[in-house]
């Protein structure tokens, strides 16, 4: 690819096209099944480099979208680029792409490493070396051999992982790649999914419908609701739109600060708990409430925001 | 390139499913039964032969030898033969379906059309080393068994045919039975595309063979006209191999029809395939 180098009058370094052009950008993609509208001229911009959470309600479109941009489905309409390549000029759009569709599926009668083997033959990563290295960082080289029905769903989708990673994705799709695992597991395939953004410099666009998940890796997100998207952006942008969030406060003194509380006009709502106070409040306002506490000489040990995406996602879903 | 490298997957696949041995094993097992039952039973027969037609022709070997074993064995089997290779040829789409791992293979960047015709190639090279074994075995093992010489063919009279030139219409025969066993691997794979189950195709394959022989083989007048049309009408064409002179016009003829249907088949399911939507 050629790298035009574009320049703006803010920034005194050069920008290069490649890091200008989003990882993914789907173009007014729409797609019906029968008498359901399943995409409606949906249309997203993933940034390189970021963690991506596609989020919606069962049934939205989510799925439905991931198997339009993996060549899974059809789209009625529409069309996408990834890494700057086009859809339209065919299946070579997926050349730096890879996906881990719905649960991690496998031919259960041959091994990991037989299951690695075919998938990698088809873009030529097939070496033993990148076999065994992917299967080893997924903790899954030890049992390399033994074939893959004897697998527990927390290794399968952690096999998912390792195929998905064999052609050196600069863009990995996971559908909902939690889905069926136990806490443990769940807390292990974040994790892995933090670790590879990070020292992969590998763009993550991730569908799911557990908010909190979501919250605690991505950077970006974009929702969709009954086939149509209701917004996307950075997850900084979405919440600095949020008016009203509950947050919860770990004070030493608790009733000096319920009276402190009740005297200011900052705080909308407040209720007790057994070990903190939680109190309703504008999200612009909360670093005026922590200076004002910090000078009423109140000692604060933790402010944490409960359900911050969660309260977001249910008011987006109540106004429709 | 990346044709040779699906074709070596898909084979790999075929070959890691027991289901794919099921035949090879049936026949390592059956034909050998057979060659022997063949050889205790066929002793009066060779009298009766060699008593009727010793006074006009001199017959080199036992008249019921190896080639004579072989063709029967030929006679019986190439009914049972497409629901053992419809076992393989229906999985080859349907099975992925049914395991969710089409999901993971249509991912990569490789067209449908690739996929497709990787799977009907490793199909029809399973459906080669199928029939081969088959050859291999019922005329192998029956010449090792049973001996050479003259073979016997029972045609608007009796044929001799010497062993060189029995060889010969044998490789003929085996030819154009692969082409109808090709056939029947299209129609199986044919129905493999259109479900998520491997068992249905398998059941579709042998019912449509059925359907048709039966139609093909109707002596009534009603039927006569469409018979040359039928496929199945030609599942036996690999007996004209063995006719003095062997009618080449109408083996290619059935031939051409053979591969007509092949191509319709095919032609049909690699429309289906690309166009079809993967949601398991």
């Amino acid at each position: 690819m050629t790298e035009t180098e574009l320049t703006t009058p803010q920034s005194p370094s050069p920008i290069t096209s490649d890091q200008v052009t989003p990882a993914l950008a789907c173009y007014g993609i729409s797609k019906r099944f029968k008498t359901i509208q399943a995409l409606d001229d949906v249309s997203i911009s993933v940034p390189r480099g970021s963690i991506f959470g596609f989020l919606g309600p069962n049934g939205a479109g989510k799925s439905t979208l991931i198997r339009v941009v993996a060549g899974l489905i059809a789209a009625d309409k529409g069309h996408f680029d990834i890494l700057g390549n086009s859809s339209l000029k065919g299946h070579g759009v997926r050349k730096d792409m890879s996906a881990l569709v719905d649960r991690a599926d496998f031919y259960k009668n041959l091994s990991a490493y037989q299951n690695m083997k075919i998938l990698g033959r088809i873009t030529g990563h097939d070496s033993d070396e990148h076999i065994n290295g992917l299967l080893d960082l997924l903790g899954l080289y030890e049992r390399r051999k033994d074939k893959v029905k004897t697998f527990s769903q927390g290794m399968k989708q952690r096999l998912g992982l390792a195929q998905s990673l064999l052609p050196d994705p600069k863009l990995l799709v996971l559908d909902e790649p939690t889905t069926g695992l136990d806490p443990q597991g769940m807390h292990e395939i974040r994790d892995f999914i933090l670790k590879i953004a990070a020292e992969q410099n590998v763009t993550i666009f991730l569908s799911s419908h557990l908010l909190h998940e979501v919250e605690l890796i991505c950077s970006d997100i974009a929702l969709i609701f009954n086939g149509k998207l209701a917004t996307q952006g950075s997850m900084q942008k979405i919440f600095r739109e949020i008016d009203n969030v509950t947050i919860e406060l770990e004070v030493e003194d608790s009733k000096t600060t319920l009276a402190f509380l009740e005297k200011t006009d900052l705080v909308t709502q407040i209720t007790p708990l057994a070990n903190a106070i939680s109190i309703e409040i504008h999200y612009n306002k909360i670093p005026e409430l922590i200076r004002l506490m910090s000078a009423a000489k109140i000692n604060i040990f933790s402010v944490s925001q409960r359900n911050r995406l969660e309260n977001y996602f249910l008011s987006l879903m109540e106004g429709r | 390139m990346i044709l040779v490298k699906l074709t070596q997957n898909e084979l790999y696949k075929i070959f890691s499913l027991v289901r794919s041995y099921i035949g090879i094993i049936l026949f390592t097992g059956i034909v050998p039964l057979i060659l022997w039952g063949y050889g205790m039973g066929t002793s009066h027969i060779e009298g009766q032969i060699e008593s009727s037609v010793s006074d006009m022709f001199f017959i080199e070997g036992s008249p019921t030898n190896g080639f004579t074993a072989a063709y029967f064995i030929m006679n019986f089997f190439w009914i049972h033969i497409p629901f053992l290779l419809a076992l393989v040829g229906g999985d080859i789409f349907a099975g992925e379906h049914a395991n969710g791992t089409f999901r993971v293979y249509a991912t990569r960047p490789i067209s449908r059309v690739s996929i497709f015709t990787s799977k009907v190639l490793a199909t029809m090279i399973y459906t080669f080393i199928f029939v081969f074994y088959f050859g291999l075995l019922t005329l192998g093992l029956g010449l090792i068994w049973h001996g050479g010489g003259d073979m016997l063919v029972f045609h608007n009279g009796v044929l001799i045919l010497e062993s060189s030139d029995a060889l010969v219409r044998f490789f003929i025969a085996y030819f154009f039975s692969f082409m109808n066993m090709v056939l029947v691997s299209s129609i199986a794979i044919f129905f493999s595309t259109m479900v998520r189950n491997a068992v249905g195709p398998v059941i579709g394959t042998m019912a449509l063979i059925i359907f048709i022989l039966m139609v093909s083989s109707l002596p009534l007048e009603v039927f006569k006209g469409i018979q040359p049309y039928l496929f199945a009408t030609y599942f036996s064409n690999w007996e004209q191999a063995f006719f003095d002179p062997i009618p080449w016009g109408d083996l290619f003829r059935g031939l051409g029809l053979v591969a007509s249907n092949i191509v319709m088949f095919l032609g049909i399911a690699l429309i289906i395939f690309r166009r079809k939507d993967i949601l398991s």
